[in-house]
């Protein structure tokens, strides 16, 4: 069978001493950073990315390093949710819900084993659904011209502008941000520069790793003064920690289907971990509803669905942006950022053309949920113990890693410089309510989409009917409409 | 006065921006119908249409810091900035005591230890990333010949 081929390949890469090295490593940081409170995946990546890309490692090692990063942190999110009543990210919230109350019972232990087992199952669950999915979707997308390419990232845009957030309009002018920011630089058809300013350093474009790092990180160290000031933390005992068959058999149907609606939501691009614990937990609820129900207490049911769910969405949304090349969150957009500094574009023939780094990756994934279970259930002292690092000890790496990373990229103090003035824009748009991904997914998607736009004109020779022809296209079409009208059909419902 | 519709302001005048100065680029030949004009302009249009929503209909502000934060957050800017200059210039490990003992201090750390772990935290993290991961490290004047 060709799937088990590849898979094989795909092993055989994984298991190169270099690569388990760097997915264990991946895992362990990312379980480091997503335990600290308020540093989530997204950080995580972000701070790191610009250190895999200048240590020189090949791509799919980048690759496996950072991808171990991002769900390593999904784990650790759940361990500041738990015991700290503090989420490291949006995905993380779901958990303080049931977590928190367990934690303060003293069965802080007991919701740490068994979150750390539904996170588990949610990952594998969701690995072997890629798995099977993986080549139905490339295979389907290698018929996709410009205008299906077009219509694809119009209905992801659509997606994250409805679902995310509580203004649509401000997810579509963050969106329009970055798609902004991609048209700086050498126009690739032309030649001509645009809205460069003059400023040499920004002729091959605005560098994305500046961009990601000055957003996230540099506002990350803005909002940990603003709120260092307000309050200190207080952790709650762990507990005796155990893993309890029971517990785990009470709980057999709610991680599967919170796994299969993670990972459904996950592939959906642009709605990532946040919405799919939400989702999760009310579906949870609701089938609990007059059976010793006692969410929102402290109830095992409660804490494994949005933790199966928000680890089966970050492996879900590995699958769009591995076969289309859309991301399905804001942390596989930066992925996606860095396959492109590789000169990688991910795409329908990168499982066929270049095998190592896709089934290379979905098989380190499963090494490293493996590991990560095993780190997470006799390790799970030392990560606690770690929470308890202060922010005075903890600011000053994040700041000097954050310099380091984006100066050694090409040696100048200008992208520092031009950094610290985005830190200061993404801090503004944190506090008016704006949320930073729509603009990452934009930057990246920016050159796809203008590129697939003028070849689409191209083909027609200037006639936009070419836009709507053909059947994929009409379905895209469709499907962004329903994205659009859905959730607010669905509300009215409700109510 | 509400911060989203001085944001959003902004964000209009942004618009007319860059659509005035796409709409003036200079393209000497073109082979495709759309050619570098169409995106950003497209764009801008998109983006003046959202900025003229949030204006008529803004929320309400939620930001309400007092002085005691504003000054935290404006002074963690400026030592950013310092480090950004001091970075090449006076190289990786001056600049990463001062800035990093300072910064430690914001966070609530007496000054001894604070200085004692950024210049423990300098040299430690020199060494790691200039000769264990070779990344480029600016050494500084001091250190220049090391």
């Amino acid at each position: 069978m060709d799937v088990l081929h590849y898979l094989s390949i795909g092993f055989s890469v994984a298991f190169t001493p270099l690569n388990l090295g760097l997915v264990l490593a991946g895992c362990f940081f990312g379980t480091l950073i997503g335990s600290l409170p308020g540093i989530g995946p997204i950080n995580g990546v972000a701070i790191l990315l610009p250190l895999a890309y200048s240590i020189g490692l090949p791509p799919e090692s980048a690759l496996i390093l950072l991808a171990g990063v991002y769900y390593g942190a999904e784990y650790g999110g759940r361990i500041s949710s738990i015991l700290l009543n503090v989420p490291g990210d949006a995905g993380a919230i779901m958990t303080t819900l049931d977590g928190y109350p367990m934690a303060k019972r003293g069965e802080g232990g007991r919701a740490l084993a068994l979150s750390a087992v539904s996170s588990f199952f949610g990952s594998i669950g969701a690995l072997i659904l890629m798995v099977i999915f993986a080549p139905l979707l490339s295979r389907l997308a290698i018929e996709f011209g410009p205008s299906e390419y077009v219509w694809l990232m119009i209905f992801a845009f659509t997606c994250l502008a409805t679902m995310v957030g509580k203004r649509p309009i401000k997810t579509i002018v963050g969106v329009v941000i970055g798609l902004l920011l991609a048209t700086v630089g050498i126009d690739s058809g032309t030649g001509i520069l645009r809205f460069t300013m003059g400023i040499p350093n920004l002729f091959d474009g605005v560098d994305f790793l500046v961009v990601v790092i000055g957003m996230f990180a540099i506002s990350e160290v803005l909002i940990l003064l603003e709120s260092w000031a307000r309050n200190d933390l207080k952790m709650t005992p762990v507990g005796k920690s155990f893993v309890s068959l029971s517990d785990m058999l009470a709980v057999k149907w709610v991680v599967l289907r919170s796994t299969l609606s993670g990972f459904l939501i996950g592939v959906l691009p642009g709605t990532g971990a946040s919405i799919a614990s939400a989702v999760a937990y009310g579906t949870e609820k609701r089938f609990a509803e007059g059976h010793n129900e006692h969410f929102g207490e402290g109830d095992i049911r409660g804490l494994a669905a949005p933790e199966a769910a928000n680890n089966a969405s970050a492996a879900g949304s590995m699958l769009p942006m591995l076969t289309l090349g859309i991301p399905g969150s804001g942390t596989t957009a930066i992925l996606l950022g860095a396959l492109l500094m590789f000169n990688i574009t991910p795409g329908p023939l990168l499982f066929e053309q270049q095998p190592e780094i896709a089934w290379g990756l979905i098989a380190s994934m499963f090494i490293g949920n493996i590991a990560l279970l095993i780190m997470n259930l006799p390790l799970i002292g030392l990560f606690v113990r770690l929470l308890s690092i202060k922010q005075a000890y903890l600011v000053p790496i994040i700041v000097m890693l954050t310099f380091v990373g984006i100066y050694s990229i090409h040696g100048d103090s200008f992208d520092l410089f031009f950094m610290i003035v985005l830190g200061i824009f993404a801090f503004i748009l944190r506090k008016l309510g704006f949320s930073l991904a729509p603009v990452i997914l934009g930057l990246v998607l920016g050159e796809v989409l203008e590129e697939n736009l003028r070849r689409a004109l191209s083909i027609s020779g200037g006639d936009w009917s070419i836009l709507l022809n053909g059947t994929m296209t009409y379905i895209l079409a469709t499907a962004t409409v329903a994205a659009l009208v859905a959730p607010k059909l669905i509300k009215k419902f409700k109510t | 006065m509400l911060y989203d519709r001085i944001f959003a302001g902004a964000l209009l005048v942004l618009s007319g921006l860059t659509a005035w100065t796409a709409y003036h680029f200079d393209v000497p030949f073109q082979y495709e119908p759309l050619g570098p004009k169409a995106f950003p302009i497209i764009l801008s249009i998109v983006l003046a249409i959202c900025s003229v929503r949030l204006i008529v209909k803004p929320d309400a502000n939620a930001w309400l810091p007092n002085k005691e934060i504003l000054i935290k957050i404006v002074s963690g800017l400026v030592l950013m900035v310092v480090y950004a200059f001091l970075f090449e210039e006076v190289g990786f490990i001056v600049a990463t005591t001062i800035v990093g003992a300072i910064f430690s201090w914001l966070f609530g750390e007496k000054p001894l230890k604070s200085f004692l772990y950024a210049l423990a935290l300098s040299l430690v993290s020199y060494y790691l990333l200039a000769d264990l991961m070779e990344l480029n490290v600016p050494t500084g004047l001091l250190f220049g010949d090391l």
